[in-house]
């Protein structure tokens, strides 16, 4: 019908009703055909990354026979249960477009003091634990506010907060933190309720309502707003500047709680204790599938890839590979987590089959 | 003849120069850097002195260095985490591999370049042409760069080769030390390059990257350009770190992470691309350095410097957008 | 078709999705030498896209292209620019931090001793293009973020001019040029001389001047060819749309002046406000026209908060209120939807039924959760109103076409059930059939005692809508008109600063 050569002017006439008719006739026959489809693309990807865990869970029983059984699971869920905590944090900052930085440090902070005021005694656990939470909470208060009312790019004011934190620490401690972990700390880490440990049941809570938060509340949904757009969120009414500092107190108050974990795994604090978790949270979040950018991601898939990258990091240990090439293959199980939700591939797979 | 133009204000060339420096954050550095070395001569009076100043120069030449290579990749807005790997991956090279004399000095340099400009070739790839973000993509090449530098040298140690340890922390012509002026070069390079039609199109990218395109820059051509140079860049700040240190640290780049970037924004360089210069860069990590001396000389105990270079971080930075924001305004129509 | 001039530009079969949106089907177009062949059709019809490939930014998923005969399949702006191919796009492609020099010779900035870009060259190269397309007011040093909206449109056509050889693209070329017959007469010229020119602009009277034939791309079709001088507007008309056009101005709602103020600004000053006085009243729609910059935009942004007044007060409800934020401004009662729906209006990674809801999220969630079943339910509601299908309602809205975007945006708005719409060219970049939906939408709402604000660049849409019409100019209400007063011509008048009497010749009974 478009071909060129047969092509001829149409409107010759324009009061004849018959060649009104034949106009008519053609133009009525280009509806809006062209359709848009659905891509469910946060379920794909977490179906991906769970669905990877499990397999290769089953597939280190051929590692070692120590592996591949529930006694894996157990020990997966126990050490990925920090990364779990510190991720939402991150998650949550990821999500309304932003970065946390401080993690680390605020770990490390919310580690020192709980290992020196609290210690091994207890002493003082009710209004301590709250205490420390807070300090965590009013320092992530201080990055939000230099975020949303100085204009200080995240990525500058979350690591300057970091490196304040950091150095606060430092001097507190003196180089050499003191302290150990109170009863109840080792209790919750390290303890069990009719054979399953506590920190199991705890993190399966935490989970559930993470999850709920970030997907289910209305604070979840208008972060996840903020993210997607900040300038339509703030012109349909949202207070975009206190959701912002809230994300940024939950990260910092996450990362605060994952350090009472770690005291009472390790029975103690030290120095580096939150190193390794700014990297993993990015790296957990990245792989489970939420867009770096923001707007778009669900804590679903940030546990999944906690969780596949924890396993990772089991089967890899118990193959016996030194340290650096463990690295090196977290390294490669980034790269290839991005390489497979990029967007054009997405967009490929999700083309209209051709018609006619 | 052509007429003004519809702008209220006169482009005039006067006061161009000033603001120019002034926008692009360079000048605010300067002045931070000034004003601090002021406070360093007051508290040490050793400040002035040339062993003070050559020793300034080797311990800020790495990360000098370092944030010069971001700013490559900054400019053209993105974020290339990948110099902490480059850089503790080229110091356990240099410690693991030492070679000796100054042929084995120059093929270890060629050789820390090669692994940079590698890596830069592959965050490139990346981000030009596989479309990964910048950040996520670096992200994941920093730490197959850390953990391959785990697998060649797993715990600090090793030895860098005599000739580089020496010569490079050493000075030429009596007092200029050899840092100093491996970063005068890098300051000269820059200064052509922002020249080159290259460097223009750095600039206009990390502007406007739909415009740019549509104007007929190669915008992954670009920022590949920018990756591979950074990559480089980071090589020979591990080179230079490794003469500094005079051993292998496997995670020796770590703490380059934030003080790259807090270098390149203390420089006035913005985070978003587009504006900002590795001059300023340079500058930013040499304030960075100084302060910890200005610090220790004032008596501050050295567990709390990071406080010190935290704010001063969100001050210059608060500032600087002042500053460019107030200088937008004169000259906006 | 005279077989013996070979076609310029010959592209047939063309189609091209983006993920899974279809952007265009099924598109032919042929183009002779020396020939102005205009493209119409509404957005979202495909012209965009058709112009990308063209110019080489994107490519086709499938069909042919060909110049002269020799294939042509660009992989870039260069690529088209060897071919002789050069676009004028609409939304303007000059980088900002660059001088006019630089822009007009990227990326062939000319050089001087070791490589290094010479300025003074790139000046006289610059000089030489200026002049030759009769662009005085402009120097080479000049940067591009310092110049007007009009002088950066006479640059970005002198640019596409200065590389086209075979094929000269010009989308939309007039929306910010204020002498037009400077683009007539240089693409007369040019045309003499043999170049090929493809036409895009939605403004029927200049095509007509200007171009022989069009192209009417219609859903990503190309449904006709159609000699200029035959097609009357109508038929060209109901080939974009698929049906006629309806032009029923609303009766006049007599009681109007009985109803209660709603809204009331006294003399609202600010940085280009010079003194705005107006009065809404319930029920009523209130079309406000300007040209560009003469404070409309800041009118309505005023009444969001996201511009200082420096004096006057707003009354709403007859209570002075201060709006300081669209935050407050929405607890005041005015719904507000931004000019451009990208970048102000909607949340990409969100789907449909998400975005509707947001502003009554507290409301949704009984024990504090929300479930995607009942955004769906309350969703479908308004979307009802819109006439928007609920099976978009799932979709992310960034899978949407432009007009549906609109109408989910304006669905946002109803689900506030704020008493006032603040509307800022709410059918800008949109398909008519869209446009009548919109449209009932807003005659219903102010039926329903809703009061409305709407501002619109296309006056026959102000003509169809509005009950009352004030024309804004130099920042102040210049005139007024009620009722049947409001007509194209007047508008016309008024917006450029003319009272004339007001007395109206009915020579244009369909628009």
């Amino acid at each position: 019908m478009n071909d060129l050569t047969s092509k001829q002017p149409l409107s010759r006439s324009t009061h004849g009703a018959g060649s009104m008719m034949d106009n008519e006739k053609l133009i009525a026959e280009s509806p809006d055909l062209r359709t848009t489809a659905k891509i469910k693309r946060e379920t794909i990807t977490a179906v991906g990354v769970f669905g990877l865990t499990i397999l290769l869970i089953f597939l280190s029983r051929f590692v070692s026979p120590a592996l591949g059984g529930w006694d894996q699971v157990n020990t997966v869920l126990v050490l990925a249960c920090f990364l779990i905590v510190v991720s939402f944090g991150q998650g949550i900052v990821i999500l309304i477009g932003g970065l946390d930085l401080s993690i680390p440090a605020l770990i490390t902070l919310s580690g020192v003091l709980t290992a020196s005021w609290i210690g091994v005694s207890g002493d003082g656990s009710w209004y301590l634990f709250p205490l420390i939470m807070v300090i965590c909470g009013g320092i992530g208060a201080v990055s939000g506010i230099g975020i949303v009312v100085l204009n200080i790019p995240p990525f500058i004011m979350t690591m300057a907060t970091g490196i304040i934190v950091a150095s606060s620490a430092l001097g507190f401690t003196g180089g050499s933190p003191r302290g150990g972990a109170s009863p109840l700390l080792l209790g919750l880490m390290k303890g069990n309720v009719m054979g399953i440990p506590w920190i199991i049941l705890f993190i399966l809570f935490f989970c559930v309502v993470g999850v709920l938060i970030q997907s289910r509340t209305t604070f979840g949904r208008r972060l996840m707003a903020i993210g997607s757009n900040l300038n339509a969120a703030v012109l349909a009414g949202i207070p975009t500047g206190n959701y912002i500092i809230s994300a940024y107190i939950t990260s910092a108050m996450s990362a605060g709680f994952a350090g009472f974990m770690l005291v009472g795994y390790a029975n103690g604090a030290t120095l580096r204790m939150g190193d390794g978790y700014l990297l993993s949270s990015i790296a957990a979040v990245v792989v489970g599938g939420s867009s770096i950018l923001g707007g778009r991601g669900s804590f679903v898939s940030t546990i999944g890839g906690t969780l596949l990258l924890t396993t990772l990091g089991l089967v890899i240990s118990a193959l016996g590979v030194p340290q650096g090439w463990k690295t090196v293959i977290e390294g490669c199980t980034i790269l290839f987590a991005l390489l497979l939700l990029r967007e054009d591939l997405i967009s490929f797979f999700s083309r209209p089959k051709s018609r006619k | 003849m052509a007429q003004a133009p519809a702008s209220a204000e006169p482009s005039a060339p006067e006061n161009g120069l000033l603001r120019r420096l002034f926008s692009s954050g360079t000048g605010v550095i300067a002045l931070i850097y000034v004003v601090l070395y002021v406070l360093f001569a007051l508290w040490d009076h050793s400040a002035l002195t040339s062993g003070t100043v050559v020793n300034l120069a080797n311990n800020a030449a790495p990360l000098a260095i370092a944030a010069a290579g971001e700013t490559m990749v900054v400019l053209a807005r993105g974020f290339d985490l990948s110099v902490a790997g480059v850089i503790s991956l080229t110091n356990v090279i240099m410690a693991a591999y030492p070679m000796e004399g100054p042929d084995g000095a120059a093929i270890s340099l060629l050789i820390c370049l090669a692994v940079g400009g590698m890596v830069g070739l592959v965050n490139g790839y990346l981000v030009s042409v596989l479309k990964l973000q910048s950040i996520a993509a670096t992200l994941a090449t920093m730490i197959i760069c850390q953990g391959l530098a785990l697998v060649i040298l797993d715990a600090p140690g090793g030895t860098v080769s005599d000739f580089v340890a020496d010569q490079l922390t050493d000075v030429v012509i009596g007092v200029v030390p050899v840092a100093g002026l491996i970063i005068l070069v890098i300051v000269a390079v820059w200064l052509v390059f922002q020249r080159t039609a290259m460097g223009i199109a750095l600039y206009t990218v990390g502007s406007d990257e739909v415009s740019a395109q549509l104007s007929g820059i190669s915008v992954s051509s670009t920022r590949f350009i920018g990756f591979v140079s950074a990559g480089m860049l980071y090589g020979l700040a591990g080179f230079m770190l490794s003469a500094q240190t005079a051993t292998g640290n496997p995670n020796g780049g770590a703490s380059f992470l934030m003080l790259t970037f807090a270098a390149v924004a203390l420089g006035g360089t913005s985070l978003s691309g587009g504006r900002g210069s590795v001059v300023g860069s340079i500058l930013g990590a040499g304030t960075l350095m100084l302060l910890q001396k200005v610090l220790f000389a004032g008596g501050v105990s050295s567990f709390y410097t990071g406080i010190f270079q935290g704010t001063v971080l969100v001050i210059a930075v608060v500032f600087g957008g002042l500053i460019t924001r107030l200088s937008e305004r004169r000259g906006a129509r | 078709m005279n077989a013996s001039i070979a076609p310029r530009l010959l592209a047939y079969d063309m189609a091209k999705s983006y993920g899974a949106t279809v952007a265009l089907e099924d598109v032919s177009l042929q183009l002779v030498p020396g020939q102005i062949h205009a493209l119409l059709g509404e957005n979202g019809a495909g012209k965009s896209t058709l112009v990308k490939i063209l110019s080489g930014v994107t490519r086709a998923n499938r069909g042919a292209m060909q110049i002269e005969g020799h294939p042509y399949n660009p992989a870039s702006i260069l690529d088209a620019r060897e071919a002789g191919v050069a676009t004028a796009f609409q939304e303007l492609s000059l980088p900002p931090n660059l001088m006019v020099s630089q822009a007009l010779l990227l990326p062939n900035l000319r050089k001087g001793p070791f490589g290094l870009v010479s300025q003074s060259s790139c000046d006289q190269a610059a000089s030489e293009i200026l002049k030759k397309y009769r662009i005085s007011d402009l120097s080479p040093r000049d940067e591009i973020s310092q110049l007007t909206l009009a002088q950066r449109q006479r640059l970005e056509i002198a640019r596409a001019m200065s590389h086209a050889t075979s094929l000269l693209i010009l989308d939309e070329p007039t929306a910010a040029l204020t002498d037009v017959n400077w683009l007539f007469s240089l693409v007369r010229e040019q045309t003499a001389a043999g170049l090929s020119v493809l036409y895009i602009s939605h403004r029927l009277a200049e095509v007509r001047e200007l171009c022989s034939s069009a192209t009417v791309l219609r859903n990503g079709r190309s449904v006709a060819d159609v000699d200029l001088s035959i097609a009357s507007d109508a038929d060209i008309f109901r080939m974009m749309v698929g049906r006629s056009e309806g032009s029923v101005r609303p009766a006049a709602i007599n009681n109007i002046s009985e109803m209660p103020i709603t809204l009331e600004l006294d003399h609202l000053k600010g940085s280009k406000l010079k003194g705005v006085s107006l009065k809404l009243r319930k029920g009523e729609i209130l079309g406000v026209a300007g040209l560009e910059g003469q404070g409309q935009r800041e009118l309505f942004r005023a009444l969001v908060g996201l511009e200082i007044i420096n004096s006057g007060t707003i009354k709403v409800n007859g209570v002075e209120t201060e709006l300081k934020s669209p935050r407050s401004a929405l607890e005041a009662g005015l719904a507000f939807i931004p000019e451009e729906r990208k970048v102000d209006g909607i949340f990409p990674s969100l789907s449909t039924a998400g975005n509707v809801v947001l502003p009554i999220l507290s409301r949704l969630s009984k024990s504090g959760l929300i479930w995607p079943s009942q955004e769906n339910k309350s969703a479908s509601v308004k979307a009802e109103s819109v006439e928007l299908s609920f099976r978009y309602l799932d979709f992310l809205i960034s899978d949407l076409s432009g007009g549906n975007q609109q109408k989910a945006l304006l669905a946002r708005a109803l689900i506030t059930e704020a008493p006032t719409l603040l509307l800022y060219d709410p059918t800008r970049g949109v398909d008519v059939g869209t446009k009548e939906a919109i449209y009932a939408a807003i005659r219903a709402y102010a039926e329903n005692g809703g009061a409305v604000l709407l501002y619109s660049s296309e006056l026959p849409e102000l003509v169809r809508l509005a009950d009352r019409c004030v024309v804004i100019y130099g920042g102040k209400v210049f005139s007024e008109f009620s009722g049947d007063e409001i007509q194209e011509e007047s508008l016309v008048a008024a917006l450029t600063g003319h009272r004339g009497d007001q007395s109206v010749a009915h020579n244009r009974s369909v628009a």
